[in-house]
């Protein structure tokens, strides 16, 4: 068996080099945009006029520094760290609250509630742009921070995620906790939380990335450069840099910059990541 | 589940009598069993069901029902459903967002928007748009996967380097394309160049501007379907393989005959979800070439955006609303119904 084992090896080789080959170069193509997006940004003008030039001759840091110390990219990521983290953080707690329901209580019109909300998966956010748009207006909530996380509370792909993970908790657990005189809250923050722990964090960090790179709906509701978020910003910043022919170094330096946090933080969970993109959300098919 | 809609007898019995279900909804059943009692229509049970009806009826616990669902019902009420309805009436008013006056006006919206060029260019744009990026994006993932299938040292790198674009602002990454296909100075010239091609104008064309939008959504998508195939290629049964090595089938036939029948419900979801996605494009088409040149990037949905946000006309806009509900729901539902009817376990 083992022999066999060890020359199958060997003759698949040869192909390995080949496979392994391809991989490289495709993987090369696919992070190309990065790798050409942070050295551009290093470059004088007259080198990013002339693609023979692969690296700068002297990098030029202070592209860097100028978006950093003096462009409104900083204030722009800040504001979308801000608006996703209050956002995604009531996205979970009322996820969790009506996945409960849903899974563990018993009342009247629970199917109805979850087909209703079934149906609200499938309705393309576009669709409700201009009534919540409107809305928004009459709230006098336009262009400003609490509409911009109002307007985005709901997670149906949350309830969905957290609902699966809350029906895989055996029921005799469930029904344990509620022997002991456990309130619904306590139960649900005492015994389901920790047990379906990893889905609230899969969740929390797909939810973030999502509310972090969200561009259409929040350039549609603001407009004061204070509160745009990273997307929206970095095309103020783009279209201001135009106006005496695009900069390209300072907008490299500026896309590196937004797109970096999120590359080190892929970086550092992308196994894990990887793995509950693909269990989670998932058919299983 | 029991809803209010579903047939009460039926379902009354099948619970009652049923022993695999579980948890009965006590309260609904009681109340049901009740009426159904008065009615004559169900005979008197032994088993006195009507105990713990009473912690049901209390009106504490519906305010603590209440509290569980209040928190996303009412968001979602005020910000999908209403808007969803509201979509709708506008689609049937002559509204300008202007002025508060207008007028019902039928169906002339659906008429005028329908008969016009600029949707009949948009909707095949979108399909155009919606089916190569879709077959780019579902054929490259499979080929990544069945790349990166069997375990080697590196290969969860690569994994990585593939997915990696999928959490990328499209903004940030749509700028560096911009510059990538910038046709004098650009990357993809040079790469053309470098194959003895000739130079393209990418997104000043209207020959191949929609060509680009198509790259970089696949370049961005491609790493996402590439998981689920991955996870979708573990799960075919090894003995159909040993089984057809035994028959010493080529490697090809095996693939053909028992890997792709095996991961067909992942392609097809991938497919639904790569064309719901497809339809909902935006981020790239808005930088990369606001849908121009002369409208040839310009899908149903940034009609929509043009429509709404910068002519204001608020009831064409809301027609083509209605019109990308009415496509992306029955996606959804073909999506269910097939999934349901041949996926396998």
């Amino acid at each position: 068996m083992e022999s066999r084992a060890v020359k199958q090896k060997f003759k698949h080789a040869p192909l390995s080099v080949l496979k392994l080959a391809v991989l490289a170069s495709l993987g090369f193509a696919m992070i190309f945009p990065f790798l050409w997006m942070a050295v551009s940004a290093l470059k004088t003008r007259q080198e990013l006029l002339d693609f023979s030039v692969i690296l700068p001759a002297v990098p030029q840091w202070g592209n860097y520094a100028q978006v950093l110390l003096d462009s409104p990219i900083p204030r722009y990521i800040a504001n979308s760290v801000f608006v996703s983290a209050v956002t995604v953080a009531y996205q979970l707690f009322s996820g969790a609250l009506l996945a409960y329901a849903v899974v563990f209580m018993n009342f009247r019109g629970k199917g109805a509630l979850f087909a209703v909300v079934l149906g609200c998966y499938m309705v393309p956010g576009a669709a409700t742009y201009i009534p919540c748009y409107i809305l928004l207006a009459k709230m006098g909530l336009l262009d400003t921070y609490s509409g911009l996380i109002i307007s985005n509370l709901v997670s149906i792909f949350g309830v969905f995620l957290l609902r699966q993970a809350f029906m895989q908790i055996p029921a005799e657990l469930y029904e344990a906790a509620r022997m002991d005189n456990a309130g619904h809250w306590k139960t649900l923050w005492r015994v389901v939380f920790p047990l379906t722990r990893p889905t609230f964090i899969s969740f929390a960090l797909i939810a973030l990335i999502a509310c972090y790179n969200n561009y259409m709906w929040p350039s549609l509701i603001t407009n004061s450069p204070d509160l745009s978020l990273v997307s929206q910003g970095l095309r103020h910043f783009f279209i201001e840099s135009g106006a005496y022919g695009t900069n390209w170094a300072l907008v490299m330096a500026a896309s590196t910059l937004v797109t970096a946090p999120l590359l080190l933080l892929f970086a550092l969970i992308q196994k894990w990541f990887i793995a509950s993109i693909g269990a989670d959300t998932g058919v299983k098919g | 589940m029991l809803s209010g809609k579903s047939a009460p007898g039926r379902i009354l019995f099948m619970n009652l009598t049923n022993p695999a279900i579980k948890r009965t909804d006590t309260a609904q059943t009681d109340e049901r069993y009740t009426k159904l009692r008065h009615m004559s229509i169900v005979p008197a049970l032994t088993v006195p069901v009507g105990k713990q009806s009473g912690r049901y009826k209390n009106p504490k616990r519906i305010l603590i029902v209440l509290a569980f669902i209040a928190p996303v019902l009412a968001p979602l009420l005020l910000f999908w459903i209403f808007p969803t309805f509201s979509a709708g009436y506008i689609s049937l008013t002559d509204w300008d967002y202007m002025t508060p006056a207008y007028s019902m006006t039928g169906a002339a919206n659906y008429t005028k928007l329908l008969t016009s060029s600029e949707f009949a260019q948009a909707l095949k744009n979108t399909l155009v748009f919606c089916f190569s990026s879709a077959v780019l994006t579902v054929g490259g993932g499979l080929a990544l996967a069945s790349l990166l299938r069997r375990a080697f040292a590196g290969n969860g790198f690569f994994k990585a380097l593939f997915f990696s674009p999928w959490i990328t602002p499209t903004v940030a990454v749509s700028l560096v394309w911009m510059w990538i296909f910038d046709p004098q100075s650009g990357a993809a010239n040079a790469v053309l160049k470098f194959l003895h091609l000739p130079a393209l104008q990418w997104i000043g064309s209207s020959q191949t501007a929609m060509l680009a939008v198509v790259i970089v959504t696949v370049w961005k998508s491609v790493g996402y379907a590439m998981i689920f195939y991955i996870n979708a290629l573990d799960r075919v049964p090894k003995t159909l393989y040993e089984a057809s090595s035994l028959d010493c089938a080529s490697p090809w036939k095996k693939f053909t005959k028992i890997t792709l029948p095996c991961i067909s419900p992942t392609t097809f979801f991938l497919c639904v979800i790569s064309v719901i996605n497809g339809i909902q494009a935006y981020d790239q088409i808005q930088i990369l070439t606001q849908g121009g040149p002369s409208g040839s990037t310009r899908t149903l949905l940034y009609l929509y955006y043009q429509l709404g946000f910068e002519q204001f006309d608020m009831g064409r806009a809301s027609a083509l609303a209605v019109v990308l509900l009415i496509i992306t729901v029955a996606l959804s539902c073909a999506q269910n119904l097939i999934a349901k009817r041949f996926v396998h376990y």
